[in-house]
C-alpha cells in the first residue's frame, strides 16, 4: 500500500514537473516567487551570469560585480529629443537613464521580446537606437522572417503610429503543412526549467561548486555552456566559441548571409524613418570573446559596418570597445562592465550632441 | 527529447510508475503509445505526421497482404516499400540527389536549377522506416500475422525506446510483448535500470568527454600534428561506439525496466578480428536486417563467387547510404564492404589455427583500419577526409592540442574507455542480484556520472540518421 502511494506520489509529481517546466506562465511565476535569498531561493547570478552557471564564482578573478556605475551627463542645451532604444540585456535597467543621455526628454527602452506602440506626440526630434549584441545578430536579423514580420504586421500601422518589435526566432516556426506555436505546447527551454525546478536551490549550491571545483582543479575548464579563457582570465559563453553556432565569433559566414543582413537593416531603417523617426542608429554590441581573443575572428561586425551597402547609421561599439585600454568587459559574465557600458553611453552622447 | 536530458528522465520514470500501476494490458499500450508520441514531438512535432503516415499505410498495407494471394499480396507489399523508400527518398535524399544532378550537368557547363527541401531530416527516420518495412515484409513472408490492432502495430513503430535510434526490431519479437500483461518484475527493473545508467556512463562520461577532442582535430586538420590527429581518429572510434552503444544501452534498459526485451545491438566490436566479424558484432540490428532483407533476397554466396561479391558490395553500398545521404558515406560503406572481400576471405578459412598473438595482432590491425573508414564517417566532405587521412600519414609536425586544458583529462580519457573495454569484455551482464550491491551500484554510478560527466546537451550520433 505504501509502495502504491508512493509511486503515485512520483507520478503526480513528475507530471507536475513537466507541465511547469513547459509552461510560460509558470515558469514566470516560479521565477518571481524564487527571486529570493531564501534557501528555496534559486542561484541569482549577482556574481556574473557565467561564473553562476559555471559555478566558479568562487573564485575572485571569475567574481564579477554587475551594478550599475554610470554618470549622469552634464549637458546645458535643450532637452527635445525622444530616445527609444530598441535593446538586449546589454542595456538591462536602462529604463530610467534619461539623465544619462545628452538633450533627451525621454527614454524609451523595448527590450527583446517585448512590443512597444509608439505614437509621436511630441514636437521634437525622435531617434531610434536598435542595440543588439554579436551572439543574436544572425538570428534575429539575418533571416527573412523578420522582414516578413515587418510588411505583414507592422506596415498596417500609419505614420507617426508604428509598433517596434522583435521576432523570438524559437517561436516562429513554418512548418511544411501546417502552423502552430509550438512553444506552447514543447518549450525548447524545459531543460533548462527543469533543472531550474528540480536542483536550482540556494542550498543546493554548495553541490555545483564541489563539481565545478573539481572540474576546474582537475581538468581546467568550466563544466556545460562555459569556457575559460585561453589567458585564465575571462569566462565566455560557449556558443560565442563554437565553428558551427550562429552565435559564434568564430563560425563561418558566407557572403550571401552579410548581404542578407545588409538588406534587412536597410529594409528596416528605412521602414522606421517612414514612420517619423529622425535617425535610426544601429549598434551592434561584440561578443568578449571578439574583442579578448580575437584569433580566428569571423570579422561580423566590421563586415556589416564597413560595408558600403548599409544605409543605416553606426554607433560602433566594436572599434571603441577594441581600441579601449581599459577593462571592458565584466570576467564572468556575458556583458560588458560599467566602464563598457558608459564609453557606450559617451558615444551615444556625441552623436546626439551632434545632430 | 535526448536520453541524456533531465526531461527524459522524469518523463520515463512518470511512464514506468503509471504503467506498472495499470492493471490491463489495454491501458498500458496506451499509455506507451501516448508517451511514445510525446517523445517524438519533443524534437519537431509536426514530423509525426510523416510518422503517422507510414504507420497507416504499413498497417493497411499489412492486413491486405495477408487477405490477398499472388500479385495482389506483392502489389501492396510494393505500396508499403514504396510509401517508406520514399518517405526516406523524399526527406533524406532529395537534397542530395538535385545536388548531383546539378553537379552532373555542370561538368559540360550546363546550369540547371531544381528547388532544394528546406527542411531537417525527421529524427529516426531510417530507424523507423526500416522497422516499419521488416513488419511488412514478414508478413509477406507468412512468418508474421498481420496485426489487427492498430494500437498495437503503432506501437511496435513508435517504441519510445527504439524510437529514433534502435535497435531496429523485427515484429516476431516485439508484438507478442507488447500484447502479454507481464506483472511488475523487480529483477527486471534491477537489471534494466543498471544497464541504463551503463549507457549514460559511456555517454556523458565518456563519449561527451570524447567528443571534444574530435570536434578540435577534425575541425583543425590543417594546423595539427598526425599524432594528434591520429589521436582524434582513435578517440572518434570510441566515442561514436560509446555513443551508440551507450543509446542502446538506455534503449535496452528502459525496455527492460517494462519487461520488453530488446534485440542486443553491439558485441564488443573492436574486438573483432575481421572487417567481416566487425559487422557481426557493430549495429547488429541493421546489419541483421541487410542480410535478411536484402543480401539473402540477392542471392547471398548462393549464385557463384563473382555475385556473391557484388551482392556484398551492394549491401554494404546501401548500408553506407543509409547513413545518410552524403558521398562520405557512400564510400566508407563501399570500403568496408571491398575490405570484406579482401583481408576476409583467406583469414576465414584459417581463423580455427590462429593462435592468441595473432589474434591481438589481428584484432589491434582491424581496429587502426575501422578507425581510418570512421575518418569518412565523420568528415564533413570527401576532400575533408582525403586531407585528414593524408595529414595523418605525412607523419608531419604541428600543433599538439587535442582540445583538453589538462593532461589530466587525456590520462582520465583513456583511463575510462580502459575500464569500459575491460568490463564490457570481463563482466558483460547487467544483472544485479543483491539488492544491496545495487544501490551500491546506483548510487555510485549517478555520483560519477555527475561528477565526471559532460552535460553539454549533445545529441547521440545517430540520432541523424
Amino acid at each position: 500500500m505504501f509502495k502504491k502511494i508512493l509511486s503515485y506520489i512520483f507520478i503526480l509529481f513528475g507530471l507536475a514537473e513537466l507541465v511547469a517546466s513547459t509552461s510560460r506562465i509558470a515558469m514566470g511565476y516560479i521565477a518571481e516567487k524564487r527571486d529570493n535569498d531564501k534557501w528555496w531561493g534559486v542561484e541569482q547570478l549577482r556574481h556574473g551570469d557565467l561564473a553562476s552557471i559555471s559555478g566558479l564564482a568562487f573564485l575572485n578573478k571569475f567574481n564579477s560585480d554587475t551594478r550599475n556605475n554610470l554618470k549622469r551627463v552634464s549637458y546645458d542645451g535643450p532637452k527635445n529629443t525622444t530616445l527609444f532604444i530598441h535593446g538586449d540585456s546589454y542595456l538591462w535597467k536602462i529604463q530610467n537613464g534619461d539623465s544619462l543621455f545628452a538633450g533627451v526628454s525621454s527614454l524609451q527602452y523595448i527590450g527583446w521580446n517585448s512590443h512597444y506602440h509608439y505614437h509621436f506626440d511630441s514636437p521634437g526630434k525622435n531617434i531610434l537606437i536598435i542595440e543588439v549584441s554579436e551572439r543574436l545578430v544572425r538570428d534575429f536579423y539575418g533571416t527573412t522572417e523578420i522582414i516578413d514580420e515587418l510588411t505583414d504586421t507592422i506596415l498596417s500601422q500609419g505614420r507617426n503610429s508604428a509598433i517596434i518589435s522583435s521576432l523570438q526566432p524559437d517561436l516562429v516556426y513554418n512548418s511544411f503543412c501546417f502552423q502552430f506555436n509550438r512553444g506552447d505546447l514543447f518549450n525548447k527551454y524545459i531543460n533548462q526549467n527543469l533543472q531550474c525546478n528540480l536542483f536550482n536551490y540556494n542550498f543546493m549550491t554548495p553541490m555545483f561548486g564541489c563539481k565545478a571545483a573539481s572540474n576546474y582543479y582537475l581538468f581546467n575548464r568550466a563544466s556545460g555552456d562555459v569556457v575559460i579563457s585561453a589567458d585564465k582570465q575571462y569566462l565566455f559563453f560557449k556558443q560565442t566559441l563554437s565553428l558551427s553556432d550562429k552565435g559564434s565569433s568564430y563560425s563561418f559566414i558566407p557572403d550571401s548571409e552579410i548581404t542578407l543582413l545588409i538588406n534587412n537593416f536597410n529594409t528596416i531603417c528605412e521602414y522606421y524613418k517612414k514612420t517619423g523617426f529622425k535617425e535610426v542608429y544601429l549598434s551592434i554590441i561584440p561578443n568578449t570573446v571578439t574583442v579578448v581573443q580575437p584569433e580566428g575572428y569571423n570579422n561580423l561586425i566590421p563586415r556589416v559596418q564597413k560595408d558600403p551597402r548599409l544605409k543605416m547609421k553606426i554607433i560602433d561599439a566594436y572599434s571603441m570597445l577594441k581600441e579601449s585600454k581599459e577593462d571592458v568587459f565584466l570576467h564572468g559574465d556575458t556583458h560588458w562592465n560599467s566602464t563598457g557600458k558608459q564609453k557606450w553611453i559617451d558615444m551615444v552622447n556625441k552623436v546626439l550632441v551632434s545632430m | 527529447m535526448t536520453f541524456n536530458s533531465l526531461q527524459f528522465l522524469v518523463f520515463f520514470m512518470v511512464v514506468t510508475l503509471w504503467f506498472f500501476r495499470l492493471k490491463n494490458q489495454k491501458g498500458r499500450i496506451w499509455l506507451l503509445l501516448i508517451a511514445s508520441c510525446y517523445f517524438y514531438m519533443s524534437f519537431i512535432p509536426e514530423y509525426i505526421l510523416i510518422l503517422g503516415g507510414t504507420i497507416i499505410v504499413d498497417y493497411i498495407a499489412g492486413f491486405l497482404i495477408e487477405r490477398n494471394e499472388g500479385k495482389k499480396r506483392m502489389f501492396w507489399l510494393v505500396i508499403s516499400l514504396v510509401a517508406n523508400i520514399g518517405a526516406l527518398a523524399v526527406f533524406k535524399y532529395y537534397n542530395f540527389f538535385i545536388h548531383n544532378i546539378e553537379r552532373s550537368f555542370s561538368l559540360f557547363h550546363l546550369t540547371i536549377s531544381i528547388p532544394f527541401l528546406k527542411m531537417a531530416l525527421p529524427i529516426g527516420l531510417s530507424f523507423h522506416t526500416f522497422q516499419a518495412m521488416s513488419y511488412t515484409i514478414e508478413v509477406y513472408r507468412r512468418k508474421q500475422a498481420a496485426e489487427k490492432n492498430f494500437v498495437v502495430y503503432a506501437l511496435y513503430v513508435m517504441f519510445y525506446p527504439q524510437l529514433v535510434a534502435g535497435p531496429i526490431e523485427r515484429p516476431q519479437n516485439v508484438l507478442p510483448q507488447l500484447k502479454e500483461f507481464r506483472p511488475y518484475n523487480w529483477d527486471n527493473v534491477k537489471e534494466g535500470l543498471a544497464r541504463m545508467l551503463w549507457g549514460f556512463f559511456k555517454k556523458v562520461v565518456i563519449a561527451d568527454r570524447l567528443a571534444m577532442v574530435v570536434d578540435r582535430t577534425f575541425a583543425h586538420t590543417s594546423e595539427t600534428s598526425s599524432i594528434a590527429l591520429f589521436t582524434g581518429a582513435v578517440f572518434y572510434s570510441f566515442q561514436i561506439y560509446c555513443d551508440f552503444s551507450g543509446y542502446s544501452d538506455i534503449a535496452i534498459g528502459a525496455a527492460k525496466v517494462m519487461n520488453i526485451r530488446l534485440m542486443e545491438n553491439f558485441n564488443q566490436p573492436y574486438l573483432s578480428k575481421s572487417i567481416r566479424e566487425f559487422w557481426s558484432r557493430w549495429h547488429i540490428s541493421l546489419s541483421s536486417w541487410f542480410r535478411d532483407y536484402l543480401y539473402i533476397p540477392l542471392g547471398g554466396n548462393r549464385n557463384g563467387t563473382l555475385r556473391h561479391k557484388i551482392n556484398i558490395l551492394i549491401v554494404f553500398l546501401l548500408s553506407g547510404l543509409w547513413h545518410g545521404a552524403n558521398g562520405t558515406f557512400v564510400i566508407w560503406g563501399l570500403l568496408h564492404g571491398l575490405f570484406v572481400l579482401l583481408l576476409t576471405m583467406n583469414y576465414e578459412k584459417t581463423k580455427e589455427k590462429i593462435g592468441s598473438f595473432l589474434s591481438a595482432i589481428l584484432i589491434v590491425f582491424n581496429f587502426v583500419l575501422v578507425t581510418f573508414l570512421w575518418i569518412f564517417f565523420r568528415s564533413e566532405n570527401l576532400n575533408a577526409a582525403w586531407r585528414y587521412i593524408k595529414a595523418i600519414l605525412s607523419f608531419r609536425g604541428g600543433s599538439n592540442y587535442l582540445g583538453f586544458s589538462s593532461r589530466n583529462e587525456f590520462i582520465f580519457s583513456i583511463l575510462v574507455i580502459g575500464i569500459m573495454m575491460f568490463r564490457e569484455k570481463l563482466l558483460p551482464g547487467h544483472v544485479v542480484r543483491s539488492n544491496a550491491r545495487f544501490y551500491f551500484y546506483t548510487i555510485m554510478m549517478v555520483v560519477i556520472c555527475y561528477y565526471f560527466g559532460v552535460f553539454a546537451e549533445n545529441q547521440f550520433i545517430y540520432f541523424q540518421f
